[in-house]
């Protein structure tokens, strides 16, 4: 139930048994169902999502009740809305789940308490918020810059793993182009 | 109240407290998770309140530990005598989750409480569970009292013990969506005193005759 989590830990420092336990104990293990909510849009984001197994998606929704998908998260990824969790004003996004998910969430409150407990701790949540900034700037860098046919080109090669377990339509939303012009951009790339 | 839908597991819900708290909460924006081994009486339940409560999302399970693994909060509607081998069945999903703890532990002549003077059901289910945050409610409240709970005019109080914030908070909205008035007595230790009353309440339900519709109202200014 905490395998993938341990590795992403283990990945960037190192813990004694002991604070491992106490880690392990403040996590609150959920399993979700595919089309299920774990955020909605109105509602404050309390909670950072660690993605044991399964698959999210956090998207918005325009005034004609478009989705405009911001991102994904598989096992071993971390999922919530950081700009709501760390203010505490209503969130805009919605997060739901993609595949039947095995999810461990951790509040603000046992967040706080692994962060002053934990000193490695600290340093792993630095580098996984480092690793979501960079993350961010290169989607904002591709949004604004690249072509159709380049963003799709650059997520084969950075995240081969959406294209078996994303509908071809939220693709099309996260790279932001009509499905129809993914379609046309998948033919003429896989020629 | 919380926009996204919490799921709530209800443990022995083929029970008169568990088809009791199932019923009024088939309305709120919760989805209800409802086991138990008698699933004759878990089929009847789910069948009355999909009648009744035609927006009601409600599934019924065939396992409680998957039950409370999907959970955001659990209901253990089980005798008191049942809890420490629930308790161990689920402790690994039950991790920082809210454990709702509706027990009396009263013995078969309902003459004295089975826990001792210094502890009480619901801080006993603490110990079995260390780190779920488990929370006193509904134990002031008979299973009539669900389908009325306006008594004489005037609205059932439903007392709430417990030790977390943030869950009694949850715990508080789900007393209110039941129909009942929420009052937050205490930590977890005012359970005892929650699980005397009841006790007390059920022997001058036996001797006044109030035929099990009672509950408890403070009045003040």
């Amino acid at each position: 139930m905490y395998e993938q989590l341990k590795r992403s830990l283990q990945q960037h420092i190192t813990l004694t048994d002991e604070e491992w336990d106490l880690c392990k104990h403040n996590f609150r293990p959920k399993r979700m169902l595919k089309r299920q909510f774990l955020l909605q849009e109105g509602d404050v984001c309390r909670e950072l999502v660690f993605v044991e197994k399964g698959a999210l998606y956090s998207y918005t929704l325009d005034l004609s009740g478009n989705k405009h998908v911001i991102r994904f998260a598989f096992d071993g990824w971390w999922m919530a809305n950081l700009h709501s969790f760390f203010t505490g004003e209503p969130t805009r996004l919605n997060i739901e789940v993609l595949e039947d998910s095995e999810l461990l969430m951790l509040d603000k409150k046992n967040h706080q308490i692994l962060l002053e407990k934990i000193p490695a701790y600290e340093r792993y949540h630095r580098i996984i918020l480092q690793n979501a900034y960079v993350a961010l700037q290169r989607r904002v860098e591709n949004a604004l810059g690249l072509t159709a046919e380049e963003k799709y080109e650059r997520l084969i090669q950075e995240s081969p793993a959406f294209l078996n377990r994303v509908p071809q339509n939220l693709i099309a939303s996260y790279i932001g182009v009509s499905p129809e012009t993914l379609s046309r951009v998948r033919g003429n790339y896989n020629r | 109240m919380s926009i996204t839908k919490q799921t709530i597991a209800i443990i022995g819900a083929g029970g008169s407290m568990g088809s009791a708290i199932a019923k009024s909460l088939a309305d709120g924006n919760y989805r209800l998770l409802l086991f138990d081994t008698d699933l004759e009486k878990l089929g009847s339940l789910s069948e009355i309140i999909q009648r009744n409560h035609s927006a009601a999302d409600l599934e019924p399970m065939s396992c409680s530990h998957e039950s409370c693994w999907e959970a955001d909060i659990i209901i253990f509607a089980v005798p008191h005598s049942a809890e420490k081998a629930l308790a161990k069945q689920i402790r690994d999903v039950a991790t920082q989750k809210v454990v709702i703890s509706i027990a009396n532990p009263v013995d078969v002549d309902f003459e004295n409480l089975t826990t001792r003077p210094d502890t009480s059901a619901a801080e006993e289910l603490q110990e079995w569970l260390p780190h779920s945050k488990v929370i006193k409610a509904f134990n002031t409240t008979f299973a009539a009292d669900f389908e009325q709970p306006v008594i004489d005019g005037k609205q059932t109080d439903s007392f709430i013990a417990g030790n977390d914030k943030a869950a009694l908070r949850m715990v508080s909205e789900l007393v209110e969506t039941a129909g009942f008035n929420p009052v937050i007595a205490g930590d977890l230790t005012v359970s005892r005193t929650l699980e005397r009353m009841q006790l007390m309440l059920m022997q001058l339900t036996i001797k006044n005759d109030y035929e099990w519709h009672a509950g408890w109202k403070i009045l003040h200014n």
